[in-house]
């Protein structure tokens, strides 16, 4: 299959939905010129009408995506940076999220906001963070993070289309990686997990760059210790039914992600592991994340982040 | 005045209707019979009748939240009915009884507020923004008071929509009053219709915000100019209120209470007193019509009530609340 690296997989998706329906539109800053590959020349093909440039506003920004979204247009707002979307989290995380439910679940809002995350590029905190761990908290909202091209297509195509308010942080540290992807425009399930790697002693769950670390600890302890790699995808909801079924068979779990250690998806998922399938556990469940500090800028953020050296000692910790 | 006949009633009728709905919420508050906080609009109901009464029901309105925009929605023609029963937090709510008064009427082209101060320039950007493509003369009526001009969204939602030209009313109620902070401590300049004017917005200022007629006359040739793709229009009413920012606080003017002398002058200047004064004089109405239109809103209010009181709370279970917090799935996307 025809392989495309993961920024011009969303590429593909985003010009497929724009070609399919007209209502769909991306709002940003500097997307007609394309800061991120991913909306780079498509104002030559929809024109600035479709791929709208705003100045630095991020709330009226959103807000023409918010209040376009309840008249029933299909935009996706570009913060470029994701953390850029905490300037204006009232409006990202509170209004669009809660409005539907609070107002009678009468009138959808359906609009995709996006933006760049990744630590370990040396552009320090406000470049680099996380915001799933947020923007999960949310009620309303659904927080997606694909982490491979294939992913990245099915899942924006799927966000587009579906009704929910959807928040998609992509890491730039898989931006340029390449893998198989569909010419033909596809939908991937917003709200379940998929399973990377099968394996049998432990569960490893990992999104983003540290999915690819975790499955390169995978392949250098094949042999030794069988991991099972789960890409959670979906932060909100979680997708238990999967990771507990995992565990079913390995009895015990790692859980990457570089988001902060404190109050996010890992220490979510230990609760609920701990709360649903107290039983199902042989060993501690171990948590590698970002710890609680600003996220330096400079070459410390490569021994403070989960990196695969980590990811191997926790796998070897809850398998000794 | 220059406003026809037919105009004219329509904007003393819902005056009248405004005044009684206000003072009803305020009593049932007193009553207990509402949940929640309310921000009564007495005193300042001329500019929301004139705001609402020239939109269609495929306009979109951002009603002030004085009075929960009671005000501007019964002047838009919408049945408000579903909004005090909402207040009550009964199932036959505009919104199933789960925003009490942050709510919406999708039906009705009103949604998407929430309780954040200047928050109505988020969505009303888009709203414009979709106005404007829809093609229909779609205009946006977007409510705010005093304090919204503090806000940075007020900033940008203003940039935007002169930028783009969009088909948007921004109308302050400038109250001079935000909760107790004086708009002339908090805003360097006479008028705030300064900061629209300085984006290249065309701007009115409506010097007497109790004169309703005086308020139409500034909205309807805006609300033209947008529906024909003039773009927008920056109105500032000036207006009083008449009672505390919201019910069971102080009524204060920075940190001491409001002398006892502006109470009564303010009185002299109620918009219902304003507007039945000019329609006996010029002979627009006379007693008898006016008195049929207190008669007709007194009965409208009474119905609203029974409504509300007859309407059940309901309890549903946490598992059918958790099911309705994202929209179901799209079937039939190709």
């Amino acid at each position: 299959m025809r392989e495309l690296a993961f920024v011009n997989a969303i590429r593909e998706a985003i010009q497929q939905e724009m070609r399919r329906d007209e209502k769909v539109f991306v709002v940003g800053q500097d997307v007609r010129g394309g800061v991120y590959p991913h909306t780079l020349n498509l104002v030559d093909e929809f024109g600035p009408e479709r791929i709208v440039d705003t100045p630095i506003s991020e709330s009226a920004m959103h807000g023409t995506a918010f209040g376009s979204a309840l008249l029933g247009y299909r935009p996706i707002v570009d913060f470029m940076f994701a953390s850029t979307a905490m300037t204006v989290f009232t409006e990202t995380a509170v209004m669009t999220g809660q409005q539907y439910f609070l107002h009678g679940s009468k009138r959808p809002a359906p609009l995709v906001m996006t933006g760049a995350w990744g630590i370990g590029k040396r552009t320090a905190n406000d470049h680099a963070m996380p915001i799933h761990g947020y923007y999960s908290r949310a009620p309303g909202l659904r927080v997606v993070i694909p982490s491979t091209p294939y992913d990245a297509k099915g899942i924006f195509t799927a966000a587009i289309r579906d009704d929910s308010p959807v928040m998609i942080p992509w890491c730039t540290g898989v931006m340029m990686l390449k893998g198989p992807v569909p010419e033909e425009s596809y939908e991937l399930p917003l709200d379940k997990a998929s399973i990377k790697r099968e394996g049998s002693d432990v569960t490893v769950l990992a999104n983003s760059e540290q999915l690819q670390f975790a499955l390169k600890v995978a392949d250098k302890l094949s042999g030794e210790i069988s991991m099972e790699v789960i890409d959670p995808i979906s932060f909100s909801p979680i997708d238990m039914e999967t990771i507990l079924n995992s565990l079913e068979k390995t009895n015990r779990l790692v859980i990457v992600d570089e988001d902060w250690e404190m109050g996010g998806f890992a220490a979510t998922v230990a609760a609920r592991v701990v709360d649903e399938a107290f039983d199902l556990l042989d060993a501690p469940v171990k948590r590698v994340c970002f710890p609680n500090m600003p996220i330096p800028g400079g070459f410390m953020e490569d021994y403070l982040r989960p990196n695969p050296e980590k990811i191997e000692r926790a796998v070897r910790d809850v398998c000794a | 005045m220059d406003l026809d006949i037919s105009d004219t009633r329509r904007l003393f009728t819902n005056l009248i209707r405004a005044d009684k709905f206000g003072k009803m919420m305020y009593s049932r508050m007193m009553q207990g019979k509402l949940i929640g906080f309310y921000h009564p609009a007495e005193g300042a109901i001329a500019p929301g009748v004139a705001a609402g009464s020239f939109l269609t029901d495929d306009d979109i309105l951002f009603p002030h939240h004085r009075g929960h925009g009671i005000t501007h929605m019964l002047s838009k023609g919408i049945d408000v009915k579903p909004y005090i029963a909402e207040h009550a937090g009964k199932s036959t709510g505009c919104c199933a009884g789960r925003a009490a008064w942050h709510y919406a009427f999708p039906e009705h082209n009103v949604f998407g507020t929430t309780a954040y101060i200047g928050h109505n320039f988020v969505p009303c950007t888009g709203f414009g923004w979709a106005a404007k493509r829809n093609g229909r003369g779609q205009v946006v009526m977007n409510c705010f008071g005093d304090g919204a001009m503090g806000t940075g969204r007020s900033h940008e939602g203003l940039l935007l929509s002169s930028n783009w030209q969009l088909p948007i009313i921004h109308f302050c109620e400038n109250n001079g009053l935000s909760i107790f902070a004086e708009v002339e401590e908090m805003h360097p300049t006479e008028h705030l219709s300064t900061v629209a004017q300085g984006l290249n917005i065309p701007h009115v200022i409506v010097e007497d915000g109790q004169d309703v007629f005086a308020i139409a006359e500034a909205v309807i040739p805006a609300i033209e100019r947008a529906r024909s793709g003039g773009g927008p229009t920056f109105i500032e009413a000036k207006c009083l209120r008449f009672k505390e920012h919201d019910i069971g606080n102080r009524d204060l003017r920075g940190w001491t209470p409001r002398e006892e002398s502006e109470y009564a002058a303010m009185l002299e200047r109620d918009p219902v007193k304003v507007a039945t004064k000019r329609v006996l004089d010029e002979s627009l109405l006379s007693q008898s019509e006016i008195d049929q239109i207190h008669e007709q809103a007194e009965r409208e209010v009474d119905e609203a009530v029974r409504f509300a009181d007859e309407s059940p709370v309901e309890s549903p279970l946490e598992a059918e609340l958790l099911a309705d917090v994202y929209p179901p799935k799209k079937t039939g996307v190709v």
